[in-house]
Order: C-alpha cells, then sequence, then structure tokens
C-alpha cells in the first residue's frame, strides 16, 4: 500500500533518514520501533511532505506519492502527529469538523456521529475549548481528527506519549478496533508492549535505516534485538 | 476562531450608542471626526481579518484602500460610470488586487511576508504617484458622493454622511464576523496556528490565505470609495506606505485578532490626534509612548486589557444569574 525505497530525508543540513525503505501493507498495522532520535517520526513527516525528500522514491498504493501535504492528505493518508497539534481556540467540534472530509472516496463513512461513539468522551466534551483538554482527550480528538478525514492509510506518531496508562489502554483498545475493522496503519511507538500487541508487522529503525523486520511475535521472543536496537 | 462574548457585546453597544451620539449631536468639525474613525475601523477591520486571525501582518491595506479609491474616482469621474455601479467595480477591483498580493505573498511567513506586502503598496503608490492619469502627485479632485435624494437622503450634508458611514460600518463588522465563523474562517484559524498541521489535513492553505486576504480587500475597497467620497478628494498620500503603518499601529493599539478591540484603537487614535494636536505638534510623540506602554504591558491592546481584566468575571456573572450551562467557553482568540 504504502512503500518507502531507499528515502533520504533530514532537517536543513542535517540528515536524519539514509536510504530508508519500508512497506506498509493494506489492511495491516506496521509498527515502526526505535530508539530516540533513530528517524521515525521524520520518516512519517518525510511521507506526508512535511519534510523535503532529498532521495529515494514513496509509493501509495501503486502511484509515486504526491508532493505538496495536502495533496498527500487528500489523497488518502492521515497523519496524527506526536504533538497533537490541537488548535486551542477552536472547540472540540471546530476541531473536528476541520478536518470532516471524504478523501477515502467510497465506503468512507467516517462522520461527526461515529467518531463520538468511538470516544464518548469527546462527545462530553464538544463545546470545550481545544486548550481546556487533558493529554488524553487531545490524543482521542487528534486521532478522530484523523478518521474523519476518511483516509485509507492512518500514520500515528506515539500516540501513547505522556498518557496515564488508563488512557493508554482505552487508545489500544480504540486503535485494535480500527485494526479489526480494517483500517490500515502505521504506527511509530516507544511503547514496545503496546506496539508489538497491535501490529502485523514491525520494523525496527536506527540511526536512519531499517535495521531489522519481522513479526510482533519474532521481536518479542528475541531478546538480543530488543537489547540491541531498543534498549529494552 | 472569534466569538462574542458580553464584554465584546457591551463595548461594541457602548461605541455604536456614542458614535449615534456624536452623529446626531456634533457640529461639523465634529462630524468629520465621526466620519474619519468610521472609514479607519473598516480600514482596521480588514486589517484585523488578515493579521490577527490569519497572523498575516500586511503593510498594504492602506494601499488596497487607496486602490478602492482611486479605481472609484476614477471610474466616477473619468469615465462618467453611475457612482453606484464605479463603486462596486471599485470594490471588486480592490478585492481582486488583494487576492493576487494574498496569492503571491501567502508562501512566505513573517518579516518577509511584512516585506512583501509591503512592496506591493509601495509599487501601488509610486504608479499613483506619477501616472498623469491619475492626476499624479496633484491627486483628483471632483468625486461626487451617492445620490440618495431619491429616497430623500442628502449625503451632501455631513450628518447624514456620518450616520450612512455608521450603517456601512454595521454592515462590514456583520460581513467580518460572518467570514470568522465561516468554514473559511476557522480553517484560517488553524493555519494560523499551524499551518503545517492545516496542510496535513489536507487543506491547501495557500489558497485559503488567499481567499481570506481577498475577502478582507473588499473591506478596504469599501473603506476606499468611503474615504473618496469623504474628502471628495483623493492624494496618493492615501496609499502611501505610513497609512498601512498607521493603521496596524491602531489594531495593535486595541488588541491583534479582536475585531472589537481595533474599532477601540480607531476612537482612541484619531480622538489623541485631534485632541493633542491641538495642544501641541508633537501628538505622534504622545501616541508612540501609549503606543510602548500597551505593547511593554504584554496586554492584547486595550481591549485585550480589559477582556483579560475584566472578561472572565463578566462571563461568570452572567452564566450565574442566567443559569445556562455553558461551562468554560473559551474567551479569547489571539
Amino acid at each position: 500500500m504504502l512503500d518507502l525505497d531507499a528515502v533520504s530525508s533530514g532537517y536543513g543540513e542535517t540528515q536524519v533518514l539514509y536510504g530508508l525503505s519500508l512497506k506498509a501493507q493494506q489492511g495491516r498495522v506496521l509498527a515502526v520501533l526505535g530508539r530516540n532520535g533513530a528517524g521515525k517520526s521524520t520518516t512519517l513527516k518525510t511521507i506526508m511532505g512535511l519534510l523535503p525528500r532529498r532521495g529515494g522514491s514513496i509509493t501509495f498504493e501503486g502511484r509515486p506519492i504526491a508532493a505538496r501535504p495536502f495533496d498527500i492528505a487528500q489523497s488518502g493518508i492521515a497523519y496524527v502527529p506526536e504533538t497533537r497539534d490541537i488548535f486551542p481556540s477552536l472547540t472540540v467540534r471546530e476541531n473536528l469538523e476541520i478536518a470532516a472530509r471524504r478523501f477515502g472516496g467510497k465506503g468512507a463513512d467516517w462522520t461527526l456521529d461515529r467518531v463520538v461513539d468511538l470516544f464518548p468522551r469527546l462527545g462530553e466534551r464538544m463545546r470545550n475549548g481545544g486548550a481546556e483538554l487533558s493529554g488524553g482527550e487531545q490524543q482521542m480528538l487528534a486521532i478522530a481528527r484523523g478518521l474523519l478525514m476518511n483516509p485509507r492509510l492512518l500514520i500515528l506518531d506515539e500516540p501513547t506519549e505522556g498518557l496515564a496508562p488508563i488512557i493508554v489502554k482505552l487508545i489500544h483498545d480504540k486503535l485494535m478496533e480500527l485494526k479489526q475493522a480494517g483500517l490500515s496503519m502505521v504506527l511509530v511507538e516507544q511503547n514496545f508492549g503496546f506496539a508489538t500487541s497491535l501490529a502485523d508487522d514491525v520494523v525496527v529503525v536506527s540511526k536512519g535505516q531499517v535495521v531489522w523486520s519481522g513479526s510482533p511475535a519474532a521481536i518479542r521472543a528475541d531478546e538480543a534485538v530488543q537489547h540491541r536496537w531498543l534498549g529494552v | 476562531m472569534f466569538r462574542h462574548t458580553p464584554l465584546r457585546h457591551a463595548v461594541l453597544a457602548i461605541l455604536a450608542l456614542a458614535a449615534l451620539m456624536q452623529a446626531f449631536t456634533a457640529g461639523y468639525f465634529g462630524l468629520e471626526i465621526l466620519i474619519e474613525i468610521l472609514i479607519l475601523c473598516m480600514l482596521v477591520l480588514a486589517l484585523d481579518l488578515v493579521a490577527g486571525f490569519g497572523g498575516m501582518v500586511s503593510l498594504c491595506h492602506g494601499a488596497l484602500m487607496g486602490v478602492g479609491a482611486y479605481a472609484f474616482a476614477a471610474l466616477a469621474t473619468l469615465a462618467g460610470l453611475d457612482p453606484w455601479l464605479a463603486a462596486l467595480a471599485a470594490v471588486a477591483l480592490t478585492a481582486a488586487v488583494a487576492w493576487v498580493i494574498g496569492a503571491i505573498c501567502a508562501r512566505s511567513h513573517g518579516i518577509y511576508f511584512i516585506m512583501a506586502t509591503l512592496a506591493f503598496g509601495q509599487m501601488a503608490y509610486s504608479y499613483v504617484f506619477e501616472s498623469p492619469l491619475f492626476g499624479g502627485d496633484d491627486g483628483m479632485g471632483g468625486i461626487d458622493r451617492f445620490d440618495l435624494t431619491a429616497i430623500g437622503i442628502d449625503l451632501n450634508d455631513s450628518r447624514t454622511f456620518a450616520l450612512f458611514c455608521l450603517a456601512v460600518l454595521g454592515a462590514v463588522y456583520l460581513f467580518a464576523t460572518a467570514i470568522l465563523r465561516s468554514g473559511l474562517g476557522r480553517s484560517l484559524t488553524g493555519v494560523m496556528h499551524n499551518e503545517k498541521r492545516m496542510k496535513a489535513l489536507g487543506l491547501n492553505t495557500w489558497r485559503i490565505k488567499a481567499d481570506v486576504f481577498g475577502l478582507s480587500g473588499i473591506i478596504a475597497g469599501i473603506a476606499g470609495v468611503l474615504a473618496a467620497q469623504h474628502i471628495m478628494f483623493i492624494s496618493p498620500g492615501l496609499l502611501n506606505w505610513t497609512v498601512s503603518g498607521e493603521a496596524l499601529v491602531v489594531v495593535i493599539l486595541g488588541g491583534l485578532g479582536t475585531l472589537v478591540g481595533p474599532l477601540v484603537g480607531a476612537v482612541a487614535f484619531v480622538v489623541m490626534k485631534h485632541q493633542l494636536g491641538e495642544v501641541t505638534t508633537y501628538w505622534h510623540l504622545v501616541v508612540g509612548i501609549v503606543l510602548i506602554a500597551v505593547v511593554m504591558s504584554r496586554a492584547n491592546g486595550i481591549f485585550g486589557w480589559a477582556e483579560a481584566r475584566w472578561g472572565a468575571r463578566l462571563d461568570r456573572r452572567l452564566a450565574d444569574a442566567t443559569r445556562s450551562p455553558t461551562p468554560e467557553e473559551v474567551t479569547s482568540d489571539a
């Protein structure tokens, strides 16, 4: 579905990705693991066109990915950033409405009502300002906003960062629901247990390259890999 | 995103009442000041729309107003068009020019955006200044006001013209709030907070900025048409960047991104200018000191300061009084 082939990218003069290649497959969840600074978030930003690609190629559903971020989003990829980026002066409802589109084409049926069904907490907070939400609520809102774009691929950057265990569990269950409904996802995570229990495929990134790939079961069994690349 | 709060409603009501009282009681000079304030109010609303809600600090809004004024004057006096038609065409032209400027400048940010708008403004200024068609540095005279005598209204009377401008300002204010409350306005708020995020949400942010700049141009164009009719004479000075700079001062003095604040700022600025102008030729010094005080106080202008001080309390008191459960509404937009 999403194919990165020898992608190089970085910030200004600092190169972060050195020929990174990975594949995300239709209807599956790909977890991207790695230590801080390995290039996980950079990979996602490069996919979204938020960082200029310096080399390699990215294809989405067989076609070269668009150049401009909003064209990429319109082609059916929703990105939930690590920073969540809730608009503070818009209400929860407005934050959701701003994203409500049908980029995914036919069969795209996420509506305001459905995301509220998924995250009832948001329904209670509909009239609150974006600045008044807790971290967990912000994360729910960020995911809901991504879903409302009706994407075919959802990419999430550290959805559990800084959240209480009970909220992490809730986010996990909701993402599992989405996975079972057939949504394709790319998940960048530091939380090893969280990521490997959701994922169908795992890649480990270090110094801007994929250094290991395999199944969640394989990496859970392989302590040497965990120790070497993740410091778990 | 723009929201009305009790404090905003209250200040709007006070301003409207004060304007009406002034319109009905003031003599000729008082009416001239009132009209000057009303037209400046339109210009600063146009500027607040892009600067306060879109983060696009423009130094060409004076020039846009000038484009409206010159287009109206040229079409009405040189081409002999019906004044209403000329006004409509002038506003449309100003909006188109603003859209193009917005579309080109929207790719730059911060200081570069400011400089790009300044360059456009100064280009317009230089052109008008040198152009024999538009009277060059002599300007253009003989501009007529709208003819409403058919319905018994004589705009050549200062009082009537002031009331007319007040009505137009009211309409312009509603227009501005309507833009901000629309999907476009919400998107603009998003762009100001985080343009990258908006792009990642699939929105063409360049188009949003250009569209709002164009809509802001409609308001600047209306201000220009009325400015031309007010003095019945226009000169290139109208397009000079100092006019844009002054408008920016007014917006910041009043409260960026509040719509109501710039109106307060316009009143404060013009009143200071005339009252202090009578006492000293150095009135700019005083305005400068006031502006520095406002900026150093770290409040968002005069109105922002009032909002921080009383806005929340007034909200709570009204919420208690009416017992309507509106928990923790956002009170500040900027």
